[in-house]
């Protein structure tokens, strides 16, 4: 794969990486830019320490954002944002299991 | 300075093996790294923290203070919380990761394994009257607890009720007599636990808890910290790499009016970084730091740390590589070598699955 074709495809994750921050600072209304959020940023505990509840707002956020359930995922789904890309977007999810090339 | 030695180290194990971190004699393996790796993610583990500084800040302005030189808002953590932050030179370099704990009359600052030295000066040369700084490390043994089932370790040691406390709460605790300070909080992503002991009790309490825990070293830590993105501040900061670059800038507050740092972090969020760091898996030959990243036979990047994941099975590491490169899921030659860059955390800990029951 050229440099270019690279470019393009952490474009395509960082566009949804950069959708998942945006809605996670609006709907839990985090006194933060998205931008300082980083993709591979731990979302519970340590990292940006949401909570059980913030999850529950997320499940209902992410499915009317990406029209994607998550209610029965399991607590690894939230382990980053980049993570939680690969869920709401499973074309991502397959680069990141194959690689790019 | 005196390099730290372990208060314990009469009682670990026969055969284990030794190294120099930084200021600190810590042990790197006890027994193999397989075997202990396996208990951090497997079972439950016992952790010899005694390579990290206990740094107490006291006085009627120790809250100021520490508001000054940490990179996170203390300004309400009570005497039942604590939390990790970056400590930052003023050019925005890293000096160290500590983790703060709350106390009713003053803070202790925990430091990273090997950095107290370097965290105390940097203390001192920022100063300021009314606040006293006080190296307590000679008074206690810190031990830490981690893996999947490190909270019936905690029931059976000291107290069930404390396994389930929520995440980077601290509770003053006794164990068989002795008041400890007993804290929910890890680095693994496994469930983690730390008691920081009186150093008279410390080799009773280590012997102890070797009845439930394997003991695990310093190379098998940072190994499971790396596979969930945990910073080791002396692998990953460098001369010139700011948190962004590093990918640490959870740990900082910048919404904080004042830091030492936060200017260079302000124009570090504000600017275009020039690099950032991203994980990456392939290959059983351990890349060295700095070892080329190309694609098509042009340099993009370098290797920043990397080692052999039991977990992966492979080599994992980290790479910095120019920002709108850094993403998971793309092939790149690293050496000779074509590697994956990898979602984080990289292994995902069994914890997250497993009740406290």
């Amino acid at each position: 794969m050229t440099l270019d074709e690279l470019r393009a495809t952490a474009a395509a994750r960082h566009e949804t990486c950069t959708q998942i921050k945006k809605m996670i600072v609006s709907r839990l209304d985090l006194p933060i830019e998205p931008a300082w959020i980083t993709d591979d940023q731990p979302l519970f505990g340590r990292g940006l320490e949401l909570d059980s509840l913030d999850v529950l707002e997320l499940y209902v956020a992410i499915e009317a954002e990406f029209g994607v359930a998550l209610y029965d995922s399991d607590m690894s789904v939230f382990g980053s944002v980049s993570r939680l890309a690969d869920h709401v977007n499973p074309a991502l999810a397959e680069q990141a299991q194959t690689g790019s090339a | 300075m005196e390099p730290l030695t372990s208060p314990v180290k009469a009682v670990h194990p026969e055969g284990a093996v030794y190294g120099t971190v930084l200021d600190a004699e810590v042990a790197l393996r006890f027994s193999t790294l397989d075997a202990e790796y396996e208990a951090i993610r497997e079972r439950a583990a016992l952790l010899d923290l005694s390579g990290e500084r206990i740094v107490e800040l006291s006085g009627g302005a120790a809250v100021d203070f520490a508001q000054k030189v940490l990179a996170r808002d203390v300004e309400y953590l009570t005497a039942e919380r604590c939390m990790t932050s970056l400590v930052l030179a003023e050019d925005g370099t890293v000096v160290d990761q500590v983790v703060v704990w709350g106390r009713e009359d003053s803070l202790l600052l925990e430091s990273s394994t090997g950095a107290g030295t370097r965290l105390l000066e940097h203390l001192r040369a920022h100063a300021e009257p009314g606040v006293e700084i006080t190296d307590r490390t000679a008074e206690y043994a810190l031990f830490g607890l981690e893996g999947p089932y490190a909270w019936g370790v905690v029931g059976r040691l000291i107290d069930g009720e404390l396994a389930s406390l929520p995440f980077e709460s601290i509770v003053d605790s006794q164990w068989d007599g002795v008041d400890v300070l007993f804290g929910r909080t890890g680095v693994t992503g496994e469930y983690g636990y730390k008691v920081l002991v009186p150093r008279e009790s410390a080799e009773r309490l280590w012997t102890k808890a070797l009845e439930h825990a394997v003991p695990a070293g310093q190379d098998a830590v940072e190994l499971a910290m790396l596979e969930v993105r945990q910073p080791v501040v002396r692998h990953e900061a460098g001369e010139g790499v700011d948190v962004l670059e590093m990918g640490a800038g959870w740990l900082v507050d910048i919404t904080k009016d004042e830091f030492v740092g936060r200017d260079a972090v302000v124009a570090a969020f504000e600017g275009t970084a020039e690099r950032r760091t991203v994980g990456f898996s392939g290959g059983a030959e351990v890349p060295a730091p700095g070892t080329p990243v190309t694609v098509g036979g042009e340099k993009i990047g370098e290797v920043v740390h990397a080692v052999h994941s039991i977990g992966l099975k492979s080599s994992l590491g980290l790479l910095r590589l120019p920002p709108d490169l850094a993403a998971a899921g793309l092939t790149v030659t690293v050496g000779d070598t074509e590697v994956v860059t990898l979602t984080s955390p990289y292994v995902t800990p069994k914890s997250w699955s497993t009740p406290i029951i």
